[in-house]
């Protein structure tokens, strides 16, 4: 059964017909990199841990693939999460989860990187592990085993999941990814392609990075929490300090990145304006660990934009950043990129807006080929709470905006808030109520006033709050299940018209992410049991087994309200403190303090430096580029 | 301007629906770089038009489509670009100019040839199948149940077969038929297979193949290709 050959003719004849999407598993798109195993150094693959048409609309895969890939020596294929009814078929007829391109098992790998970019797609990496056929714990897999990598935001705190990997790779992926695939290499070439674990680990660990987690002891004070995480080897450092391009425009960037032919959820060009985030929004964990700011020029954007169009075809163009309204350009550059595909149809969308009129009118301009939704982050109901947040938005803008927005003939807009978030009271969550029906009454009015038979809709989506590693509420606690329940049903109740939609997310499944987002290795084993009893895709409320995880947490005695619900405080030793993304822990409970002094904190790109330690400890600097506005391009390290 | 383009559906896009396809080919028409000409309205589509849906998990080697352009482009050009701008799942046959807005391909188009690959359970003869296939085409009618949005209906299918040969090739039974498609309805080459089990009395088994030879416009003088 393990001859190449019988198993693709088997997955041909029997298997892909029979289930949901077979597109899913082929591969073989446009540009897809298809190399000979016998003529490379090092097979490594690129797993992501959801569905095929989750993972190719990442940016990061396209990146990471292709910059392997255009090594000579090393090559790099796929691998997605199966559905369950693939996943049945695999198990029913014993065949190991295989790659999109060479159809080869994932053991015949050299190493394999999981992307890490939620905590609820954890389950999907043993679910993978296992029908790959590779042992699931780290200590567990022996020299012929391939080594197991991980990166990604959620690398950031990998300690739930430090069992099962060998590495992390902390930061910006294509600033490491050569590096240290050139080490595996080189060590396996050393050794007739076979590898000595642990002294490659030990070659790993001193590369700037990359995190070993096997040379790391947690010590925990007796019944309860952490009292360090030491280093246990000599090649391991202190402190892991996270990788960081400097320069976007030196950065790879993929030329012909892969077409799919399966519809998938961004199916665009992904034209990516600048990295970093310095709003300061003191819950985003995106915000804290992606600084600084780095903006890529105009000139090269432009170029970028049009090689990518003639290379996939894609009839939009979508520019994606945390906030692309900050682009120091973004004006001139949608004007132009608007103007130039205009005539073949290509559009230019924004993934999110800054609640703002100068967004709005950059939406007007982008919405000339295709209209679609509008979409602002509020994130808190009342003005209090917002500064709470440090979210410099105000209802006076709000309201502006979506009054513009209506009278420039858009219907539908959405808005995103946040529940449970600290000092939250339930005049936060009137607010909430009170805004939604102000945008719906604006709306009612202005289509009113001039004729238009349409009816606005308002959709009101309300996540919950999480704490999240490396951020100002990392110590914070998150509301308890039915306290986050009852603000639900609260808000429910109150939008009573059915012109305002209100999405909301299932509180077990925020409250599993806290745990995850802030737990410590002793998870590991909570998220064993939770997969052998059958927890998969967590994330897809159709498959979400709560039953089966209270299951899991009881069984290995551990109390997920605890690690979710409860403040930690200055002192207390928090599983990632051992892993440096930037900003320091001075500087985020600095931020702590200054939310329960309901005070806000200004963007370092307008404004004085906030001394968030990113630029010193990364050895970076801002890079904006103010060529649109007919600046002088400017380079500061603060 | 103009075209009308022949192309496969290869083995490696077998697994595309007729949606994947669309989006693969105004991709592909981009990326090759031809200046398309698009419908109006808020979400403007490229003005290309498919003779016939094909299936998930059939190939094809005589799809067809008509596409419009803003501007002229020699033919060889198109050709050639377009040729390098194909995925693997797609192949570009033959490209021709029409002289002008004729009948709509779907229209044109009423005659669909397939190859159907079977594996009997047993070995059935040569001359076995040759009566089974004899008894089938006298019949009169055959009437197949089809599910639809409203429900089950009976379709007659017979006066739509208007050829069917078959013969056994080592374990495998290789069928091909010329059935009705288009505007006047559609025969899936399945439903013949049933016929031919049913009428004939054979059992034809598994289904492993459909192939598409091609698309036809059949009338009174006979059966041309849409690009004839």
């Amino acid at each position: 059964m393990e001859d190449k050959k019988d198993i693709k003719r088997m997955l041909e004849s029997e298997i892909l017909p029979g289930v949901l999407k077979p597109l899913r598993y082929v591969g073989n798109e446009y540009n897809a990199v298809k190399k000979d195993w016998s003529a490379v150094n090092l097979r490594s693959l690129f797993a992501f841990p959801d569905l095929y048409e989750v993972g190719m609309s990442h940016l990061g895969l396209s990146i990471i693939y292709h910059v392997v890939n255009e090594q000579p020596d090393f090559l790099m294929e796929r691998v997605f999460a199966p559905w369950t009814d693939m996943e049945k078929a695999l198990r029913e007829r014993d065949i190991p989860l295989f790659s999109l391109e060479s159809w080869r098992p994932m053991a015949d790998f050299d190493c394999i990187g999981f992307t890490l970019q939620y905590e609820m797609s954890y389950t999907n990496i043993l679910n993978m592990l296992d029908l790959g056929r590779i042992p699931l714990k780290s200590k567990e897999r022996n020299d012929d085993y391939p080594l197991i990598m991980g990166g990604g935001p959620c690398a950031s705190n990998p300690e739930p999941i430090a069992d099962f990997f060998d590495v992390f790779v902390l930061g910006d992926g294509e600033e490491a990814i050569l590096e240290v695939l050139r080490v595996i290499s080189n060590h396996r070439l050393a050794r007739g392609g076979k590898q000595d674990k642990k002294t490659l680990l030990r070659e790993l660990a001193r590369l700037r990075g990359v995190y070993v987690p096997a040379f790391y002891e947690p010590v925990y004070i007796a019944g309860g929490g952490l009292k360090e995480i030491r280093p246990i080897d000599p090649a391991a450092p202190r402190r892991v300090v996270k990788r960081v391009v400097r320069d976007l425009d030196g950065a790879y960037f993929p030329q012909k990145p892969i077409v799919p032919y399966l519809e998938v959820v961004h199916d665009r060009v992904m034209l990516e304006v600048l990295r970093g985030c310095t709003r300061g929004c003191r819950f985003c964990q995106a915000g804290m660990i992606y600084r600084p700011v780095r903006e890529r020029s105009l000139d090269l954007l432009e170029k970028q934009a049009e090689k990518l169009v003639a290379a996939t075809g894609h009839n939009e163009i979508s520019l994606t950043s945390l906030s692309t309204s900050d682009y120091s350009c973004v004006e001139t550059l949608v004007t132009r990129l608007v103007e130039k595909y205009e005539k073949e149809k290509v559009g230019v969308s924004l993934p999110s807006l800054r609640v703002d009129s100068f967004s709005l009118e950059l939406a007007r301009q982008v919405q000339r080929v295709r209209k679609t939704g509008l979409t602002f982050a509020p994130e808190a109901g009342t003005q209090r709470l917002r500064d709470v947040i440090n979210k410099k938005v105000t209802e006076q803008d709000l309201l502006e905006v979506t009054t513009a927005a209506f009278q420039a003939g858009w219907t539908q807009l959405k808005l995103y808030f946040m529940i449970g978030l600290p000092t939250e009271t339930a005049a936060d969550l009137d607010g909430i109520v009170e805004l939604a029906y102000k945008v719906l009454h604006c709306g009612l009015e202005i289509l009113r006033r001039r004729n238009d038979p349409r009816q606005p809709r308002i959709t009101i989506s309300v996540s919950s709050f999480v704490p999240k590693a490396h951020t100002p509420f990392q110590w914070e606690a998150q509301d308890d299940l039915r306290t986050l329940q009852e603000k639900q049903k609260y808000l429910k109740e109150r939008i009573r018209d059915r012109r305002i939609v209100y999405n909301y997310h299932q509180a077990e499944l925020s409250l599993l992410e806290a745990v995850f987002a802030r737990g410590d290795r002793r998870l590991g084993a909570v998220l064993m049991k939770a997969w052998q009893k059958g927890c998969r895709f967590d994330s897809w409320t159709e498959q979400f087994k709560w039953q089966a995880w209270l299951e899991a947490f009881e069984e290995e005695g551990i109390d997920p309200a605890e690690i979710a619900c409860s403040a930690r405080g200055y002192d207390q030793v928090l599983p990632w403190e051992h892993l440096d993304m930037g900003v320091t822990k001075q500087y985020l409970w600095r931020e702590r303090e200054k939310a329960y002094q309901t005070a806000i904190t200004g963007d370092c790109r307008d404004e004085a430096c906030v001394l968030c330690g990113a630029c010193q400890s990364l050895g970076a600097g801002m890079v904006l580029r103010n060529e649109g506005k007919g600046h002088a391009a400017q380079n500061q390290i603060c | 301007m103009l075209l009308r383009i022949k192309y496969a559906k290869t083995a490696n896009g077998r697994f595309l629906s007729h949606l994947d396809l669309l989006r693969t080919m105004e991709r592909a028409f981009r990326r090759a770089g031809l200046p398309l000409a698009f419908s109006e309205g808020y979400n403007p589509h490229p003005r290309i038009s498919y003779a016939s849906a094909l299936a998930v998990g059939v190939t094809s080697e005589g799809e067809y489509l008509d596409v419009e352009l803003r501007e002229e482009v020699p033919l060889a050009l198109i050709r050639q670009r377009l040729d390098s701008a194909m995925p693997p799942a797609v192949k570009v046959l033959a490209v021709k100019r029409l002289a002008g807005k004729g009948e709509s391909l779907t229209a044109l188009v009423n005659m669909a040839r397939y190859s159907v690959i079977t594996k009997p359970p047993q070995p059935i003869s040569a001359q076995e199948v040759r009566q089974a296939v004899a008894r089938t085409l006298s019949e009169p009618a055959f009437w197949v149940v089809r599910e639809g949005k409203k429900g089950k209906r009976r379709v007659e299918i017979k006066q739509g077969v208007f050829s069917l040969r078959a013969e056994p090739r080592g374990e495998l039974l290789v069928m091909e038929m010329d059935v009705r498609t288009g505007s006047e309805g559609n025969v899936k080459p399945e439903e013949v297979v049933d016929m031919l089990a049913i009428v004939g009395n054979i059992s034809p088994g598994e289904v492993l193949s459909v192939h598409r030879i091609g698309l036809f416009i059949r009338d009174d003088q006979g059966i041309k290709s849409p690009v004839e």
